[in-house]
């Protein structure tokens, strides 16, 4: 901060970044050194070094394939590998398919507590008891819960006689995937509802009052007022989700660990079979940087709409 | 001694420079208000005389210390805010007591400080309570009492009472006035009430867009505006103001009336000006404030009429413009019905038109 | 809100009972599982099925605790003390670290500010999955593989970001009149933080704290790969190796489950409140 017009001695570089580190403007910067050195010390580096990977044919068991370069060979290899695009058509279909059900049924949940005037917080108590789970105790209760021979699922339709032989929940292909998303559902539907019951609750009374006023029916307030309203409710759950639906992996490696016979298999098992199992790991990481981006991607598009929809609801302030 | 001294005085946030070099001398304990639309630049300038804001350029000195370098709490002055920024975790005497508790001052220092603070300013009954559980005047009571145990050698308030409603604003008006009065202390008083400023201010400064425009008495921004913004901003209702060309030694307005000008006043011929008048001057004959020096008479149908109990605003057509006259002693009056208005020209107001500023 | 529409009786019946029906479905397998630890095996395997508990059995724990005759495999209160003193630690820096990052966002505008805030977010995208490859190889280098330490540090690099995110949001929920005010009262920057602007805070960064704990907790994708024995291996990492055993244990499971998600009930009661307004505040606002 120089108050002064006069000319002065142009500082050398040294003195300049000491200056700078002195002042307040420097505050922020400081403050955040911590936090971006761990991010760049665990994150960033080891990022770095897994791209290099991905161009080299490293294996976990010959150190020094480390160095030997490849090119764009793992990449290449990885479009023409029918069970690596067999799972990745499954990542994007499983995270398409968990998001929109999960946020579906949500605002059911939540639209659905809303009316209910007694005993709401309870309620809401209730709704975070998945959320406290770890996915891979998710995991383990639904692969207790479908278990052919003991499981809660089979026995209770046997006790109601409505099948004599057991239904193979994990072991067949078709059904395992259902086990899977119903899991992944079971463990993430309540952040949508409690997100959105949330934004249910700081709903403003005037612009419905107002509409109901214009003649709107129920169908025509909840699609033109609470459902605009709750868009950017939605968009946080959808980022927050986003950020971290690879934590599906937890659960699935319990469950199936993409089994049966591959059937189940999505991006993150293959990675991590192909990495440590066959110690493939400059595949693996190619395989990683996929799975990244596909990550990005989605969390980047809902960050997107989150910001939108923020500027747009500022406006209507 | 506290007087407080801006010597071009400038705030820049990145490219946008939003105060423009601000000259301004404030006398030790003397009352001075900051006044202006809003956006003009009265907080910026508040807040860098605190020490919240860095000082661009220019310096600003506090008794015989130039500022500018000194953080807030070497400046020893105390700030009201318009939210009152009360610690929201701290009862009613904690907050008083918390300037005085980081100055490391011995407790039953604190103690008597902070009793008499709640004394002066009847808080004695509300000492152990939390903010949120006050109404919003016992909050601002409580926002100036912790101001002034403090023995600042200047306060700054800004906006204290735009959160108050009408009646509590004008019961604080006096408050404050009267605590003024009791602490003899340097104010620097920040507000976009003209009202408040006329009323509590020794001197007040009329700010626009980074500039001042006018410092002055009340009376003084009052009764000679040096431009026509001073004087549509000081004055409810606003000053009337229209268009005007000289022709001899008459004002012709658009509709041809002539008003004839203020001896003395030597202006050139087919100037163009802006005739300025308050709707005081401007009265149905036998309901005007002033009776002393010339008047002109001109008769108008009245377009509208607002009876505010002791005098009814008139709004009647004159110059091709609205313009609003005051009735006092009123009786009733219907739209339509034809008054006999008088102009009283030693209150004339006449100003330049391309400048702006008072002839 | 519900006084708002008038409902017809029937209506409200089938909204109750969706409502009851919605709260089974999220609540029956959880419960059941945790039944199922205080079952003996043979009535959790008999056949037909046993629904009302007939005995009630403390057993499944003791066992994991190597405490019972028949002897348990697992180091399970090793495994235990592991993910408390993982977890706490790695909290107790990424609450630090963030909420002083989270201070910065709030509270001062600099050159790459927006840039910056996404990029601790995107940070956070990546998959534990994928960056347990290369992490695996760089702490195999650099000897810190299978330790506390070098999970504790990665627990930090995934906490800092959302800590950074929440504690963000209270700030800014804090009026910064309140900062000013401290300082011109007497204070210095940091004495106003300290006095003013963090006891203000501090439910919500418990809050944030809690949360970055239970993610610590109930983290598995990295655990696996970056831990090997029992020197640093955690509760999560136990619970595969159990399903990875012979003989499937399902009471000595259900019970190591219930280990884990006793912590995770108690404290993610405690924080609710704050955690849905810190989510949601941090995004809206
Ligand atoms: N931090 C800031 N960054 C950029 N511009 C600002 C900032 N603070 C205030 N301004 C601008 O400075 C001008 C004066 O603001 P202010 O002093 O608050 O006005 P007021 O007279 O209403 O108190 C306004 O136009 C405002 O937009
Ligand atoms: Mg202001």
């Amino acid at each position: 901060m120089t108050t002064t017009t006069e000319p002065y001695s142009r500082p050398t570089t040294s003195e300049g970044i000491t200056a700078f580190f002195r002042s307040q403007k420097a505050i922020p910067y400081l403050l955040l050194l911590p936090a971006i050195l761990v991010i760049l010390s665990v994150v960033l580096v080891p990022l770095l070094l897994s791209f290099w990977t991905s161009f080299t044919n490293y294996n976990l068991t010959k150190p020094d394939t480390l160095y030997n370069f490849i090119g764009l060979r793992n990449y290449q290899r990885l479009m023409g590998n029918a069970e690596f695009w067999w799972a990745f058509g499954r990542t994007f279909l499983f995270i398409t398919i968990a998001l929109n059900l999960e946020m579906l049924l949500g605002l059911g949940l939540a639209l659905l507590v809303n009316k209910i005037t007694w005993g709401q917080r309870t309620l809401r108590t209730i709704m975070m008891f998945p959320m406290m789970f770890s996915p891979i105790l998710v995991g383990f209760q639904f692969k207790y819960i479908f278990n052919d021979s003991i499981g809660l699922v089979n026995n209770a339709l046997f006790d109601l006689g409505l099948i004599s032989q057991p239904i193979p929940w994990l072991v067949d292909g078709t059904l395992a995937n259902f086990s899977i998303i119903f899991a992944e559902i079971w463990m993430s539907t309540s952040i949508f509802a409690i997100l959105l019951l949330a934004g249910l609750m700081a709903l403003p009374r005037e612009p419905i009052e107002a509409a109901k006023v214009d003649g709107c029916n129920s169908w025509q307030v909840f699609r033109h007022i609470t459902l605009p309203f709750l868009m950017p409710f939605v968009y946080i759950a959808m980022t927050i989700r986003s950020l971290d639906v690879a934590r599906a992996y937890d659960m699935v490696r319990i469950m199936t660990n993409g089994g049966p016979a591959g059937r189940t298999e999505l991006l993150w098992t293959l990675m991590t079979r192909t990495g440590y199992q066959n110690s493939q790991m400059g595949m693996a990481n190619a395989m990683g940087y996929v799975s990244i981006i596909l990550s990005i991607v989605f969390t980047f598009y809902f960050y997107r709409k989150l910001t939108a929809a923020r500027t747009f609801m500022g406006g209507a302030q | 001694m506290a007087e407080v001294r801006l010597n071009k005085v400038v705030k820049r946030y990145g490219k946008l420079e939003t105060v423009h070099g601000i000259d301004l001398e404030i006398a030790h304990n003397e009352f001075v208000v900051l006044v202006g639309p809003s956006g003009c630049g009265k907080s910026t300038t508040l807040r860098m005389i605190a020490g919240l804001e860095e000082i661009t350029g220019g310096t600003i000195s506090i008794g015989s210390r130039v500022v500018n370098a000194l953080p807030p709490r070497e400046r020893n002055i105390s700030m009201v805010f318009q939210s009152y920024a009360l610690y929201p975790h701290m009862s009613v005497r904690d907050n008083l007591g918390f300037g005085l508790k980081i100055a490391n001052m011995a407790a039953p220092e604190i103690e008597k400080r902070v009793n008499e603070a709640a004394e002066i300013l009847g808080l004695g009954p509300y000492m152990d309570r939390l903010p949120a559980n006050l109404s919003g005047g016992q909050r601002q009571r409580v926002a100036m009492g912790r101001a002034i145990v403090r023995n600042p050698d200047v306060f700054l308030f800004d906006e204290p009472l735009s959160n108050l409603d009408a009646k509590l604003r004008g019961q604080m008006r006096v408050e404050i006035k009267k605590l003024h009065q009791r602490v003899k202390t340097t104010v620097i008083y920040v507000t976009h009430d003209q009202v408040e400023a006329m009323t509590l201010a020794d001197r007040i400064v009329i700010m626009r867009d980074g500039h001042i425009e006018q410092v002055g008495t009340p009376t003084e921004v009052f009764e000679r505006p040096v431009n026509v913004f001073v004087a549509g901003f000081i004055g409810s209702p606003p000053m009337n103001q229209l268009d005007a060309v000289v022709r001899g030694q008459m004002a012709v307005l658009g509709d041809g009336t002539g008003v004839p000008l203020p001896a003395g006043l030597v202006l050139s011929e087919g100037q163009q000006v802006v005739l300025g008048f308050r709707p005081e001057s401007f009265a149905p004959r036998g309901h005007s404030l002033h009776w002393e020096g010339a008047t002109i008479a001109v008769s108008r149908p009245v377009v509208i009429a607002e009876p505010l109990g002791t005098e009814t605003i008139l709004f009647v057509e004159l110059g091709g413009k609205d313009v609003q006259g005051k009735m006092l002693n009123p009786r009733e009056v219907h739209p339509g019905e034809e008054l006999e208005f008088t102009l009283d020209l030693s209150r004339l107001h006449v100003f330049d038109k391309a400048s702006g500023r008072r002839l | 809100m519900s006084a708002m529409t008038i409902e017809k009786p029937w209506q409200r019946w089938a909204i109750r009972i969706g409502v009851f029906l919605a709260m089974l479905v999220l609540t029956v397998p959880g419960l059941w599982v945790m039944l199922t630890a205080f079952r003996p095996n043979i009535e959790v395997l008999a056949r037909p099925a046993i629904w009302i508990p007939q005995n009630w059995t403390l057993d499944n724990f003791a066992r994991l605790f190597g405490l019972s005759a028949s002897q348990q495999g697992l180091p399970v209160a090793q495994y235990f003390i592991n993910s408390l003193v993982i977890s706490l630690t790695s909290t107790l820096v990424a609450i630090v670290i963030g909420m002083a990052g989270g201070y910065a966002f709030a509270r001062f505008s600099f050159r790459g500010k927006g840039p910056m805030f996404l990029a601790f977010m995107l940070s956070r995208t990546v998959p534990g999955v994928a960056l347990s490859l290369p992490l695996f190889m760089l702490w195999a280098r650099l000897g810190i593989i299978d330790t506390s330490f070098g999970l504790i540090l990665v627990y930090m690099a995934i906490n800092i970001p959302f800590t950074i995110w929440l504690t963000d949001g209270f700030f800014r929920q804090i009026p910064i009149d309140l900062s000013e005010a401290a300082q011109i009262d007497g204070c210095t920057r940091w004495q106003a933080f300290w006095k003013i602007e963090f006891p203000l805070a501090r439910s919500g960064l418990a809050s944030a704290a809690i949360f970055a704990f239970l993610t610590s907790w109930n983290e598995y994708a990295l655990a696996s790969q970056l831990t090997r024995t029992t020197a640093s291996k955690t509760m999560p990492v136990g619970l595969m190796d159990f399903t990875a055993q012979f003989t499937v244990d399902w009471t000595g499971m259900s019970a190591m489950a219930v280990l884990i998600i006793i912590p995770a009930l108690v404290l993610t009661f405690i924080v609710q409140k704050h955690l849905i307004a810190g989510l949601t505040f941090g995004g809206v606002k």
